[in-house]
């Protein structure tokens, strides 16, 4: 305990310590502070659409005069709202889009429309607080730790001590452990704060925390290893920021090149192509070519499927769905390849702590590819939905009751 | 002046003795090399892969059966973003936005399918190309060369002899930043091979020449802050530290925070957040479906008195296509008015970031880089107005067509009447009208005046950092 003390005592007046310690609260009170200010401005965005699109789809259904004139104007908003935990790691909300507006068109067409922000903001990344746990924060315990040995070797103090504490770590376990302590507190206390705030749950801040705790030991352990070599600190500093450069950079940035080499995804450009081929050239084709492949998936509406007139609410959107179930190989391809990826990229992620932080952080915020691809599942579910409800409408052709709309489905997202 | 060569002379000859300098040195070399080469070939074979989709676009438009042209209005067109030449260098925004977008009438869609939607996720900056690396790893380089570049001198003892022998402060400096600008020097090598590569395929003689300045100017700052440290600072592992932490700051911190001060100052509304606002003044413009849409009353009034007919019947024109080619007008310019507000929202987040370039060189140098290299936001949203424009072109020579080559009474029985049907389908060599599309960023000297501003904050770095040697240099003693 007295060892601790004394080493208190000593980082005080470690002017160079305590200015990366109250760098590292400082970056995390920024960190924490803009990223709620950003998934609070998401939630505020995601509440004014809500009313924008209620008040949108009830002036497009006003005018209408029959199903298929309905299904074809209302638009219905889906979102992927942020977590509570979101804050944290912006992850994939920058370069996925969480908000759509769909209606019974073909989903195709409309599912991979993106509503990204800035491109600038997806190529240089936000200062988020995973980005400051995985990639910031061992830099600067390299910085606090390199030269403790150094430091007292340069004091011409270095063997003395040694030869007195009995043995070594004695003396330098205290002394790096009161920095670590320092230094992981410092990024941590904002973030629980902000945790707090934003009423993320206990469960998740603790996961996070025990995170970025193991990660810094990880790198406590490769300075203490690396420290041992007898070296001058620039020498044993240049050598950490290569293993940083490697672990951190290097190791990701080879690791996914290598796996999108190797899970090759097809072209989404194709899916776009396919679904449009086959709806336009269904104007052209016999009503036929449409309702058999139609039916087949509907057999409910076999009963009901002629169509006599040269246009038809029915067949119209009868061949939006078949557009897209010709799309739907290719795009299913395009989703696995997707997981394939994602998956590959876990298991690469532990080469790199970093990697391994921020992807931690993202699955614990929802905002991993994982989470993007629910989401996008979810919109595809609720697009079943609004067949399911327009199909018996269009074929049926019961008189036009506005009254019914008001039954439509409604997009509710997943927690 | 000889002695500043001399200075620099034996400074590379103990750089060239030592292992770590070496080894450092050696390992930035060859993952340079290796990048470029990547780079360039996936770039390369990428551009060739998306002009050989937009060739296939316009021959699959071409090749379109005989139809009603409204028909061709919804069929659509694809625009394709091809990389220019330097994106071998610097890929830039190019795997953040979609790089192709769907025309069609009514509408203005988003471009699509970005490279990272299905990239592999493995944190931030899990991209390397050859621009990341003289961003991020340069500088590194040259702080592990150079931080002990005078402190040896000093710990050694040499300097007081040196100073002894009546050399100046001043040249001692000079001969140190020779030294460490020459090895910045040869690392400009493979961004000016790479420049001269994208001149062969095409590219501006004078934004290559641009970018390649612009790097050796970011440089010439890491130099000139190197040597610095190196003059001021009393201790080499304090020297060391201190630009560790520079460079952490500069290249690592301040680009997302300037990026998160962007994202805060402005707020930019999504697509889809603006488009809703739009669709409410848009239903006020009436259904171009809808030739009989009381919105059209005043432009069918003025439509039949400059052909002095009675009724849209008696036009020799076709009400319809009139119809919709006025809605489509009028809409377009809605559209482009809220298109065009929110990438000026988008530029201004963006000159935000690029002021940041005032505490962060390398935010400075990214800017330019991108710029010039034809890969920044202002190129996406050029390919965003491009695009728009082809799109009206295409889907207004349709509407013409349904004006002109369509009677009005067989456009309206068509959907009873198979025989009128038959007469609203144009003959498909009208197709033709679509123009084939190439996009290509602005002339180069456009890219170099948008460069100048992110070029002058590097100057200013640079200009500072000299006044701070200077006077450190004539100060300096043992």
């Amino acid at each position: 305990m007295s060892a601790v003390l004394r080493e208190a005592r000593f980082l005080l007046r470690d002017r160079g310590a305590l200015l990366w310690i109250m760098l590292a609260l400082l970056l995390s009170v920024a960190a924490t502070g803009f990223g709620i200010a950003e998934v609070r401005d998401q939630r505020a965005t995601i509440a004014e659409l809500l009313v924008e699109d209620a008040r949108d789809r009830a002036n497009a259904l006003a005018g209408q005069s029959d199903w298929g004139g309905a299904a074809y104007a209302a638009f219905h908003l889906t979102y992927a709202p942020p977590s509570e935990f979101s804050f944290a790691a912006l992850g994939q909300r920058d370069t996925a889009p969480w908000l759509h507006r769909v209606r019974m068109l073909a989903l195709e067409g409309q599912i991979h429309e993106a509503d990204t922000k800035n491109a600038d903001f997806g190529l240089i990344g936000r200062f988020d607080f995973a980005f400051l746990a995985a990639a910031v924060a061992p830099l600067l315990l390299i910085l606090l730790l390199h030269d403790l040995r150094g430091q007292e070797r340069v004091a011409g103090r270095h063997d003395l001590l040694v030869a007195t504490a009995g043995k070594p770590s004695r003396l330098w376990l205290p002394r790096a452990g009161l920095r670590f302590a320092g230094l992981a507190t410092a990024l941590l206390l904002p973030f629980w704060a902000g945790a707090a705030i934003e009423g993320a749950g206990m469960a998740k801040v603790l996961a996070a925390s025990a995170l970025v705790l193991g990660a810094l030991a990880l790198w406590w352990l490769i300075i203490e290893l690396v420290g041992r070599a007898q070296a001058s600190p620039p020498v044993l500093l240049t050598a950490l920021v290569g293993i940083w450069l490697a672990l951190a950079l290097l190791v990701p940035a080879v690791a996914r090149a290598a796996i999108e080499a190797s899970t090759p995804v097809p072209d989404g450009a194709e899916i776009l192509m396919l679904q449009r081929e086959a709806v336009n050239g269904a104007w052209d084709l016999p009503k036929e070519a449409t309702m058999r492949p139609f039916l087949a998936a509907h057999p409910e509406w076999e009963p009901l499927g002629e169509v006599t007139r040269p246009f038809e609410w029915k067949w119209y959107f009868a061949f939006q769905q078949v557009g897209d179930g010709q799309a739907a190989p290719v795009a299913k391809a395009y989703r696995e390849g997707r997981i394939a990826r994602d998956r590959a990229a876990g298991i690469a992620a532990f080469l790199s702590p970093t990697a391994l932080v921020e992807r931690g952080f993202e699955r614990l915020a929802a905002t991993d590819t994982a989470a993007m691809i629910a989401y996008e599942d979810a919109v595809r579910a609720y697009h079943g939905e609004l067949r399911a409800f327009y199909y018996p409408m269009l074929f049926r052709d019961p008189p036009y009751d506005p009254a019914v709309l008001s039954q439509l489905p409604g997009y509710t997202p997943a927690q | 002046m000889n002695t500043v060569l001399l200075i620099a002379r034996e400074e590379w000859r103990l750089w060239a003795r030592s292992r770590v300098v070496l080894v450092a040195a050696l390992i930035v070399a060859v993952l340079l090399a290796v990048t470029s080469a990547i780079t360039a070939a996936r770039v390369g074979d990428e551009a060739a892969k998306r002009t050989a989709r937009q060739a296939s676009a316009e021959a699959t438009f071409f090749a379109q059966p005989d139809r009603h042209p409204h028909r061709m209005v919804h069929y659509g067109h694809y625009a394709f973003r091809s990389p220019p030449p330097l994106a071998a260098f610097d890929p830039g925004v190019d795997a953040v936005t979609g790089q192709s977008i769907f025309l069609e009438g009514h509408r203005q869609n988003t471009a699509m399918f970005a490279d990272t939607r299905s990239g592999a996720d493995l944190g931030g900056f899990a991209a390397l190309n050859p621009a990341n690396l003289y961003q991020l790893l340069l500088p590194l380089l040259l702080i592990i060369i150079g931080h002990g570049m005078v402190l040896r001198e000093r710990e050694s003892g040499t300097l007081a002899v040196m100073l002894a022998q009546g050399q100046s402060g001043l040249a001692i400096a000079g001969g140190k930043a020779l030294a460490l600008a020459g090895v910045a020097a040869l690392f400009l090598l493979p961004v000016a091979g790479l420049a001269g590569f994208s001149v062969a395929a095409g590219e501006a003689p004078l934004a290559a020449a641009i970018l390649v300045a612009g790097y050796a100017l970011y440089l010439g700052v890491w130099v000139a802050l190197v040597l610095a440290v190196s003059l001021l600072v009393r201790q080499r592992s304090v020297a060391l530290g201190l630009l560790v932490f520079a460079w952490l700051l500069i290249a690592l911190i301040v680009p997302r925070l300037a990026i998160n001060a962007g994202s805060a100052a402005v707020d930019a509304p999504g697509k889809i957040e603006s488009d809703l606002v739009m669709l409410a003044q848009q239903r006020a413009l009436g259904d171009g479906h809808n030739a009989a849409d009381p919105a059209f009353d005043a432009l069918q009034k003025q439509v039949l008195e400059q052909y002095e007919a009675a009724s849209i019947e008696e036009l020799p024109i076709n009400w319809r296509g009139v119809v919709a080619g006025y809605s489509e007008a009028k809409l377009t310019d809605l559209m482009n008015g809220y298109a065009e507000a929110r990438m000026q929202k988008e530029a201004q987040q963006s000159r935000i970031v690029t002021l940041f370039g005032l505490v962060s060189p390398t935010l400075a140098v990214g800017a330019s880089s991108r710029t010039l290299a034809g890969t920044d936001l202002a190129t996406h949203h050029r390919f965003l107005r491009e695009s728009e424009a082809l799109r009206f072109d295409f889907v207004q020579g349709l509407n013409d067509l349904h004006a002109k080559a369509l009677t009005y009474a067989d456009d309206a029985a068509r959907s009873a009447d198979p025989e009128a049907e038959a007469r609203t389908r144009v003959n498909a060599d009208a197709w033709r009208l679509l123009e084939t599309f190439r996009f290509v960023p602005d002339p180069a000297t456009q890219r170099v005046a948008r460069a100048g501003l992110p070029l002058a904050l590097m100057l200013i770095w640079l200009a500072a950092l000299g006044g701070v040697i200077a006077v450190g240099a004539r100060r300096l003693r043992p």
